[in-house]
């Protein structure tokens, strides 16, 4: 551990209780302050065969010390879009920057921030889990011993035994664990609950808090089914038809966006007196339901002609990403 | 008090992580469970025994301090605010249900329930809290 690393912890220690932890304040006592946003994509397009606009002309920018979870429905692209923002994918067209570097032609220098634990671990499977962790450790300028040796015990995975005979979920683990190891400033995480139990959750939620609070790591994490994972997004953002259909904090969330339902006219007339921005709409039936944000934190109330409900997180996925 | 039996969050909720941390803090103070002096857990204690975002925990934080329920002194923990000596008198503490019930109110108005039903069913609600619905 580096004596700047010990010191950041020790202030953090102190801020922790005596102001808010911005990620401002993450980002400039950790070693090397960045301008550049950590992922910045435009007009991102990647078709299938026979599946075009899996990404479809998509912009999405990050700012750093942000925890995001990127939500929505299986088969929706996520993993494609990850991989693309990653540089593992090559677009048809547009371009993803990290840091400010074209993410397609990395150097070693943007390689060490970047941290990416997939949905399918493909770590060697003849190596032992130590040696493979020495393996990866021989790439890295740096490389946490003791997070390493401390998550090892606590996650209980045998250090010679052979990755190919580790459990599906010791193997996610292990992959967990090479990429906290190097300490990256952006990590990304594709499907983190389908490995994990709810006490490994827990343990791992820990290790994202450290992260955050010690490093102002940016993390983007994906996931199809809503868990106690969330909770640790400050933001959130649905992927939906090849777009990101909206990014904000899930308080804002919480605070702006209404379900309202009843007659049509009704409903225009209340978005239009409180600056509504209508999020989608279902004008079937006799009771259409719009989904609205009022930004200005303005909301309408609901009558016997027109009701107006709060959305929680799940509803929320629900309406957008259907 | 332990982090995770001071506060407790409710992720199925429409209503804010930092906001529910508020109310809970509010009503710890009002019923004098939580008195002057006592410290409250720290941003990175509080963000992982809920395992939650420490964004959103300085986010209450800050409104818990706004509102006079707590104060920050340098270097050290967070405590409760000096003018919470003891619990809030009955009266006041009832008035802090008024927004939850005024809620409820205005649903039962709408599902038109003859209003002994309604508060037959509070009733078993609040003396029967282990075996709901």
């Amino acid at each position: 551990m580096t004596h700047t690393h010990t010191l950041t912890q020790t202030l953090h220690e102190t801020l922790d209780h005596t102001m808010p932890i911005s990620p401002a304040q993450s980002r400039s006592l950790a070693d090397g302050a960045l301008d550049a946003p950590p992922v910045s994509a435009s007009g991102l397009r990647v078709d299938f065969k026979g599946q075009p606009g899996v990404l479809a002309n998509l912009d999405w920018t990050l700012a750093p010390g942000q925890v995001v979870g990127l939500l929505g429905r299986n088969g929706a692209g996520k993993t494609t879009l990850l991989e693309t923002l990653l540089g593992l994918r090559e677009p048809q067209a547009g371009e993803v920057r990290l840091f400010g570097q074209p993410a397609l032609i990395p150097d070693d220098a943007l390689r060490a921030r970047l941290g990416y634990v997939p949905q399918q671990s493909a770590l060697f499977e003849d190596f032992s889990a130590g040696d493979l962790l020495r393996y990866f450790r021989s790439f890295y300028p740096r490389w946490n011993d003791a997070k390493v040796d401390g998550l090892m015990s606590r996650w209980e995975i045998p250090r010679d035994r052979r990755v190919g005979q580790l459990s599906q979920g010791q193997q996610q683990r292990l992959s967990i664990i090479r990429a906290l190891a190097h300490e990256p400033d952006l990590l990304v995480l594709d499907e983190p609950v389908a490995s994990l139990d709810a006490a490994g959750r827990r343990d791992f939620l820990r290790e994202l808090v450290d992260q955050v609070l010690d490093r102002g790591t940016t993390v983007l994490f994906s996931t199809h089914i809503l868990s106690d994972l969330e909770r640790v997004a400050f933001n959130v953002a649905f992927l939906s038809r090849g777009r990101i259909a909206l990014h904000a904090p899930q308080d804002a969330l919480a605070e702006e966006i209404r379900l309202l339902s009843g007659p049509v006219g009704r409903l225009q007339a209340a978005v239009d007196a409180h600056g509504g921005q209508v999020l989608g709409r279902r004008d079937l039936g006799e009771q259409p339901r719009w989904l609205v944000r009022f930004p200005d934190g303005r909301l309408p109330q609901g009558d016997a002609a027109m009701r107006c409900e709060a959305l929680s997180l799940e509803d929320l996925f629900l309406e957008l990403t259907q | 008090m332990d982090a995770d039996l001071l506060f407790s969050i409710n992720p199925g909720s429409p209503e804010p992580i930092y906001r529910q941390l508020v109310e809970q803090l509010r009503r710890r103070i009002a019923s004098g469970q939580l008195v002057a002096g006592e410290e409250i857990p720290s941003v990175r204690e509080l963000a992982q025994a809920l395992a939650v975002n420490p964004m959103t925990v300085s986010k209450a934080f800050g409104l818990m301090e706004a509102e006079g329920l707590v104060e920050r002194r340098r270097g050290l923990p967070m405590v409760v605010a000096a003018q919470h000596q003891k619990a809030m008198k009955t009266r006041g503490r009832v008035e802090l249900l008024r927004p939850a019930l005024e809620k409820a109110a205005a649903e039962a108005r709408q599902l038109e329930l003859p209003p002994d039903q309604v508060l037959a069913l509070f009733k078993a609600l609040l003396e029967d809290q282990g075996e709901m619905r």
